[in-house]
């Protein structure tokens, strides 16, 4: 009943996922995100979105600052490689149809919260019985048991409660003021991508894991722990020392110096020489001045002991050259000291052209630059076969054709709101 | 006992620092049969803190490593040697998986890159992972998470309003690069189960943080318009914010899209006025008005320690949340309820708490063991998996080889 997956023109290639069927019930970016990363390495994909749309479709940006539903930069992000189904799950019909949909796939992955997961009666144990080999995926802000089940969460908090905001600014840069410089959310969704890319990631797991057990599987994906997760190095330092890591510049908590990140003639710029093979080589770019020949920052310990010192110091030497400059020394030196970029910058770079970082999606004529495939896999590239879709632009196809509705029955389910 | 999702599956680990033993560890805690190849002659995170009290500079005894390697097997070998070089080619020929984070070249000048391998064990998974990848102008450009913030642009929407680019906390790029890794490496055991072929996957870890920030980067792209650092705020919810609590360094996050909950806020906070305040009456009003909106929020999150604010709001069905420390994680009753705080119990490192995979599986398992000891299964590794034989074995140690 389901139509080999279709390569259309110019587009992407075999994925390792290829043959693999999604469904996706998501908003924001969570789910998209986890469905996009199975669909542009090859997966089938069906958006299943209620009438009003993803709420990333309002989000933007937009061409001209116009908004408009089918041209949300976000929304065509996330969604590439997708089909799209408009369904009202709140509808006992439309009920039905998603079910007969999870007969069709092998995994479904969701972010409505837990009260909708009850009412649109896809709980997980109810999918579980229905459909015994499928791979059921639950994104919730802090997983479906626990004391904080029924909390409601979202980036902001998820990321909040996993650690992060605490912890940045981060190293090498850090807050000078802990009062006045609370902790920090990046103006994006860290915690919800996070969250996808781990969902993503639990997904691959669970199907290869049905290989063995031939069952599926619920899994419960927390997005307060995706994040908490990948805070190793704060986490390791808690664990075995009890210090605990502020904001404040005080690189001892973490360990070998330099390690910063300072002002340059025309910018910022990273300074790390964390081993002792570093540090020389470091004090050879400055010109091996008086004051680094200095025991007090002869070795490791001597450098931890002095930091405050020796930031200042070489605060005088990055002071007195531009982050391109630096980074030439490092590139003769082979040293891990870097430049900012700005986005601009980035975007603009010849590493970023020459690699293909970036792919276009084109909607309605209009050209939307975007981040491509996060890891090249020689073999299995994947990529983009198909731009995201306008809202409700297969219902149809996915109703008739795939799963056999007949006009008269979808004319029905048309009338009665639920598609 | 139910399966194990990579039961079968034995992986060759030569990664070093955070990124790459980060995913090694998830593969092996999924079941994977992971094998570290290290050498007391070229530390790096065995020579890292941090240490128990006493055991300083004891490369078994740090957290750095034994909280990054738990459930994988040691073995020694010197790969700077030729004979230890030949070794990590025979053991690829059993192995599935074979990954390294080294700079650009150097497997392929130890002969180890992936042409070699492949000769070996013609369907092996191989990946690299570095801050700009294996091609490209800067493929040779040295760089820890530091760089990969630099470059990636993200320090452009991270700041305070009117400040420079901050750094995004908790190094993320490695641990981050590591979840990345392990997608992809069972990727490939997918793709390999339906066609037979192996391959090489090339990760760019600056190419994996910009799905973190697509708005700021397709808005550059589309309308030429560069990023402004806005703080904690939304361009949508308001208030949006990390606001400060009765202790000092204490900090509640709470974030309010509609009119109903911010009603809802006000009555918690008891201030009825802030409702049918003008300034605060839509979200569009509370907005323009955030710095007084700010304001008053602060006003009254000051008032109250974290966990009573946090309660009485998500009791009105209000999101917000404490703001955790990185220490205080390991004790939250959420994520020692969900079973995602795990335990590593070594015999130098000693009985430590860890945070491990961050989701449950009804019917798969998860296996948290410790690390192993530098070296611990040289001898089985070698026997078993690589064929030396005994006399081979106490040749090839006598050279010093397994060191």
């Amino acid at each position: 009943m389901v139509p080999a997956s279709e390569q259309e023109p110019g587009g992407g290639r075999d994925g390792p996922f290829t043959g693999l069927k999604v469904v996706e019930l998501g908003e924001g970016t969570a789910a998209p995100y986890a469905a996009k990363l199975l669909g542009d390495f090859g997966a089938e994909v069906v958006k299943v979105e209620p009438p009003a749309g993803d709420p990333a479709r309002r989000r933007g940006p937009f061409p001209g600052d116009r908004p408009d539903h089918e041209r949300s930069g976000l929304f065509l992000y996330l969604n590439t490689n997708k089909r799209g189904l408009t369904l009202d799950p709140a509808c006992v019909a439309a009920r039905a149809v998603l079910d007969r949909l999870l007969g069709w796939a092998d995994v479904f992955v969701t972010n409505v919260t837990p009260e909708q997961l009850r009412r649109y009666d896809v709980a997980p144990l109810t999918l579980r019985a229905a459909h015994p080999r499928l791979v059921v995926v639950t994104i919730t802000p802090f997983g479906l048991h626990g004391p904080y089940a029924a909390w409601r969460g979202d980036e902001l908090t998820t990321y909040a409660a996993g650690g992060l905001a605490y912890s940045t600014p981060g190293m090498p840069d850090a807050a000078e003021d802990l009062e006045r410089e609370p902790p920090l959310h990046p103006a994006c969704f860290v915690a919800e991508t996070i969250t996808g890319t781990v969902a993503a990631t639990a997904s691959a797991l669970a199907l290869f894991g049905r290989f063995q057990t031939d069952d599926g599987c619920h899994v419960d994906v927390s997005q307060q722990a995706a994040v908490a997760a990948i805070q190793q190095r704060d986490v390791t330092v808690a664990s075995y020392t009890g210090a605990r890591y502020t904001r404040l510049l005080d690189p001892r908590v973490i360990g070998r110096l330099p390690n910063f990140y300072l002002p340059c003639k025309d910018g910022y710029v990273a300074i790390a020489a964390p081993a002792d093979a570093h540090w020389t080589r470091l004090v050879e770019a400055m010109g091996s001045p008086r004051w680094a020949l200095d025991e007090k920052f002869d070795t490791g310990a001597a450098r931890i002991a002095n930091w405050q010192e020796l930031r200042f110091r070489l605060i005088e030497w990055t002071m007195q050259n531009t982050g391109d400059e630096i980074y030439r020394i490092a590139e003769s030196l082979r040293m891990p000291l870097f430049p900012f970029y700005s986005l601009r910058r980035m975007a603009e770079s010849e590493h970023v052209r020459t690699r293909g970082t970036f792919v276009t999606c084109e909607r309605d004529g209009v050209p939307f630059r975007m981040p491509g495939q996060p890891i090249r896999m020689s073999r299995s590239p994947g990529g983009l076969r198909r731009v995201a879709p306008r809202l409700g632009e297969h219902t149809w196809e996915i109703l008739h054709d795939w799963l056999g509705y007949e006009a008269d029955a979808i004319g029905r389910l048309r009338a009665s709101g639920a598609a | 006992m139910s399966a194990l999702p990579l039961h079968g599956v034995r992986v060759l680990d030569l990664g070093q620092f955070i990124a790459m033993p980060f995913c090694t560890q998830w593969l092996a805690w999924a079941g994977a049969d992971v094998i570290i190849v290290e050498s007391r002659k070229h530390l790096t995170g065995r020579a890292s803190p941090p240490w128990p009290p006493g055991l300083e500079g004891d490369p078994d005894a740090t957290g750095y490593t034994n909280l990054l390697n738990g459930s994988k097997k040691s073995c020694a070998i010197d790969l700077s040697a030729p004979a230890g070089r030949e070794l990590v080619r025979r053991l690829a020929r059993s192995c599935d998986v074979m990954v390294d984070n080294f700079s650009t070249g150097v497997l392929e000048k130890l002969g180890l890159g992936y042409d070699d391998i492949t000769r070996y064990r013609p369907d092996i998974i191989m990946l690299s992972s570095g801050a700009f990848g294996r091609e490209g102008p800067l493929k040779d450009a040295m760089g820890f998470h530091s760089a990969v913030n630099l470059f990636s642009g993200l320090a452009d929407v991270t700041g305070y309003p009117g400040g420079h680019g901050r750094i995004l906390g908790g190094v993320t790029p490695d641990p981050l690069g590591g979840v990345y890794c392990v997608f992809a490496i069972v990727a490939a055991l997918h793709h390999r189960r339906r066609t037979g072929e192996g391959q090489y996957i090339d990760v760019a870890m600056y190419e994996l943080m910009l799905p973190l920030f697509p708005e700021a980067i397709i808005d550059w792209m589309l309308n030429g318009r560069e990023p402004t650092r806005i703080g904690n705020r939304d361009r949508e919810k308001a208030p949006h914010g990390i606001y400060p609590c009765r202790a000092a360094d204490t900090w509640i996050a709470i974030s309010i899209g509609g009119d109903d909950e911010w009603r809802q806020f006000c009555g918690v906070a008891r201030h009825p006025e802030w409702a049918t305040d003008p300034r605060f009456a839509d979200v569009l009003a509370r907005h323009a008005s955030a710095d007084a909106l700010d304001a008053a929020v602060e006003s009254w999150t000051r008032r109250h320690a974290v966990r009573t604010a946090v309660t009485r709001l998500q009791r009105r069905g209000i999101a917000a949340a404490p703001v955790l420390r990185t220490d205080e994680l390991l004790a939250d009753p959420q994520l020692r309820a969900l079973g995602v705080v795990v335990e590593n119990d070594h015999p130098k490192g000693g009985r430590r708490l860890q945070l491990g995979i961050p989701w449950r599986m009804d019917s798969l398992d998860l296996r948290y063991r410790r690390a192993p000891l530098l070296g611990e299964h040289t001898r089985d590794v070698l026997t078993e998996l690589a064929g030396v034989t005994e006399e081979e074995y106490r040749t090839l140690a006598a050279g010093g080889v397994l060191s």
